[in-house]
């Protein structure tokens, strides 16, 4: 049993719609039916994947230790693309303290509700400066979605590409303080040009 | 055998299939009520992987959204995106640049790619063909590489903004995909020789769930499901966005609409959206992608750091959210499953008044027991997988 084809969208003709029947063999032939035949077909294409993954175990490509899909990690790891989103970190300056001015954008714009901050101010460098006296990340809360970063008016935190040890067996524990998100800026640069780079005024429509 | 049961009175069994079952992809219940092996009585029982999406939605600003609809169906965050935006977009009544739109359907269909080999992977691992799965997963993974490059996650991609986008395509892009796409291609044809003619697979699918096209359409099927039954109804043809009616691409359409129709409408599904990714990536222009109006789009980073007005606004917009004026909309995107729509009511707040989704495979599940009434209990396992019902955006 099967259907005629008179349904039409609308006033769309079919010709715009381009319908294209992809239902094939309808019955087996028979020797498709007979099984065997496929079977051994099946089997070279089995056989082809292995043996391309053996060779590629034995003649690995120079500076690799094999040529397959596969990662053995935590031996060897991905590199990963710049866009990549690990967890977030404050950026710390040079001298220890953290660029943040606590002016709680993060906080508002957090879709999990995952960093909460109090805010102080401290004299530096004679002049006053606003500070987060505690910047609490509640790692089990954050979802890594980044807007943290695009919204920080200080290029104060960002997306780092640290992946690694971050669950643990008590959530208490995965509440970081301050001190456990602050990251020295020169390991960040990469990071924070990119941002510079994907939020930059070229990306805007000029008026 | 019917004289045996006359003397012989057999009871009907009723069996819990789920809520963890490995076919149960996200978390649902069924309650089969059997016949030796035959189902009499079918109940599906949702709502394990309610969060509250409509809720939470209405409890935060327009922006912070995002990341929730990457949460309704995981496997193609970005259709979600584009398809969020592209409602408060038409709330707004604002136009994006073409780049942009090119970048959002490139986006799209490489979802849609993730999507439609993670499903015929995985209903291929539930009836014993573990190759194929493999071949397929490596292949998804490649294409998630590249996702991952553009938006800087592989499932929660968060990346499509009101009237812009997070970032530009990076710079080696195209040759990524020429490379990706090469290989998915292999794969793709290795797995359609292990499958499509396979005897044992097409034993398990074929005349199983059939769903005739008048039937298709009363009960709301939409995508894959409803073109395999015979319908060419595609949002991205018949009521274009973005710059769908620009591409050159073909509906594939079924016959009989039974689970050995939706698998090959999956598979040249691929093959089509392979096509629209390369003809965009050629076609694409050059240019901004964001749209310059600081009450909806952030500000560039360079505006913020330099001018106090804009920083100043800036924390406005962050904090109060961008406000569209009072109304309602309703915008659909051809999700991975079918109509993926979103209709929103605004009261001229920072927040939605409601956010309402309709989920494609909501209609599909509800239809199970039509389809599965009168088969055998195995049949449940490919009739499920096919209509791919996802948990995160049916019970939301
Ligand atoms: S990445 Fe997202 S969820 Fe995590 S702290 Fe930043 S804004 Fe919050
Ligand atoms: S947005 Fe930036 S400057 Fe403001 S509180 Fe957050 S990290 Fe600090």
């Amino acid at each position: 049993m099967s259907y005629e084809l008179n349904y039409t969208i609308g006033s769309i003709p079919l010709e715009k719609l381009k319908p294209k029947k992809v239902r094939k063999n309808i019955e087996l032939t028979l020797w498709e039916r007979l099984y065997i035949p496929e079977i051994v077909r099946g089997m070279i294409i089995t056989t082809r994947h292995f043996v391309q993954n053996m060779a590629g175990f034995i003649f690995p490509p120079n500076g690799k230790k094999r040529r397959v899909f596969t990662v053995y990690y935590p031996e060897e790891k991905l590199t990963i693309p710049i866009a990549y989103r690990g967890r977030p970190v404050l950026v710390m300056r040079e001298d220890g303290t953290e660029r943040c001015v606590a002016c709680g954008l993060c906080e508002s714009i957090c879709p999990a509700f995952a960093i909460s901050i109090v805010g102080g101010e401290r004299r530096r460098e004679n002049e006053m400066e606003r500070y987060p006296v505690t910047y609490t990340l509640d790692m089990s809360r954050c979802v890594y979605c980044g807007f943290c970063e695009e919204v920080c008016p200080k290029e104060a935190i960002a997306m780092s590409d640290e992946y690694e040890e971050l669950a643990e067996r008590d959530r208490n524990r995965m509440i970081y303080p301050k001190e456990k998100l602050l990251v020295s800026e020169k390991r960040l640069k990469n990071r924070i040009d990119y941002v510079r780079k994907i939020y930059s005024k070229n990306n805007y429509n000029a008026k | 055998m019917s004289d045996l049961k006359k003397t012989l009175p057999t009871e009907y069994m009723v069996l819990n299939m789920g809520p963890s079952h490995p076919v149960t992809h996200g978390t649902v219940k069924f309650l089969v009520t059997l016949d030796g092996e035959t189902i009499v009585d079918f109940v599906v029982d949702i709502g394990y992987l309610h969060r509250g999406f409509e809720k939470m939605c209405e409890n935060s600003t327009w922006e912070q959204v995002f990341p929730y609809t990457d949460r309704l169906n995981y496997v193609p965050p970005m259709i979600n995106n584009v398809g969020y935006a592209l409602a408060v977009e038409k709330l707004l009544g604002i136009d994006v640049p073409e780049r942009n739109k090119y970048i959002r359907v490139i986006a799209s269909e490489l979802s849609r790619i993730s999507d439609h080999l993670t499903n015929v992977a995985a209903s291929g691992l539930e009836l014993g063909a573990f190759t194929a799965f493999l071949y397929f997963v490596e292949a998804r993974e490649l294409v998630w590489d590249m996702l991952e490059s553009l938006c800087g996650a592989r499932l929660t991609s968060n990346y499509v903004r009101i009237g812009g986008l997070k970032n530009d395509l990076p710079e080696d892009f195209k040759d990524q995909t020429t490379a990706v796409f090469k290989r998915c291609r292999e794969l793709w044809s290795d797995v359609d020789k292990l499958l499509t003619k396979n005897r044992i697979f097409i034993d398990r699918v074929r005349d199983v769930g059939i769903m005739p096209p008048d039937e298709a359409i009363a009960w709301g099927f939409t995508g894959p499901c409803l073109r395999a039954s015979g319908v060419p109804y595609d949002v991205r043809k018949a009521n274009p966005y973005l710059v769908y009616d620009r591409m050159d691409f073909e509906i594939p359409i079924g016959e009989k609409g039974d689970n050995f129709d939706r698998y090959l409408v999956r598979m040249e599904e691929i093959i089509q959206s392979m096509r629209i990714v390369e003809q965009a990536l050629k076609e694409i222009p050059s240019g901004p992608i964001n749209v310059d109006m600081p009450e909806y789009r952030w500000q560039s980073k360079d505006d913020i750091y330099n001018k106090i007005e804009s920083l100043i606004f800036h924390f406005k917009t962050v904090t109060e959210g961008i406000k569209p004026p009072p109304g309602e909309v309703y915008f659909a995107v051809e999700g991975t499953n079918g109509e993926l729509g979103f209709y929103l009511v605004s009261d001229g707040r920072g927040k939605p008044y409601k956010c309402r989704v309709r989920p494609p495979c909501f209609p599909l599940t509800a239809a199970m027991p039509r389809m599965i009434k009168g088969s055998l209990i195995a049949d449940v396992v490919p009739t499920f997988d096919m209509i791919n019902m996802i948990g995160g955006e049916c019970d939301r």
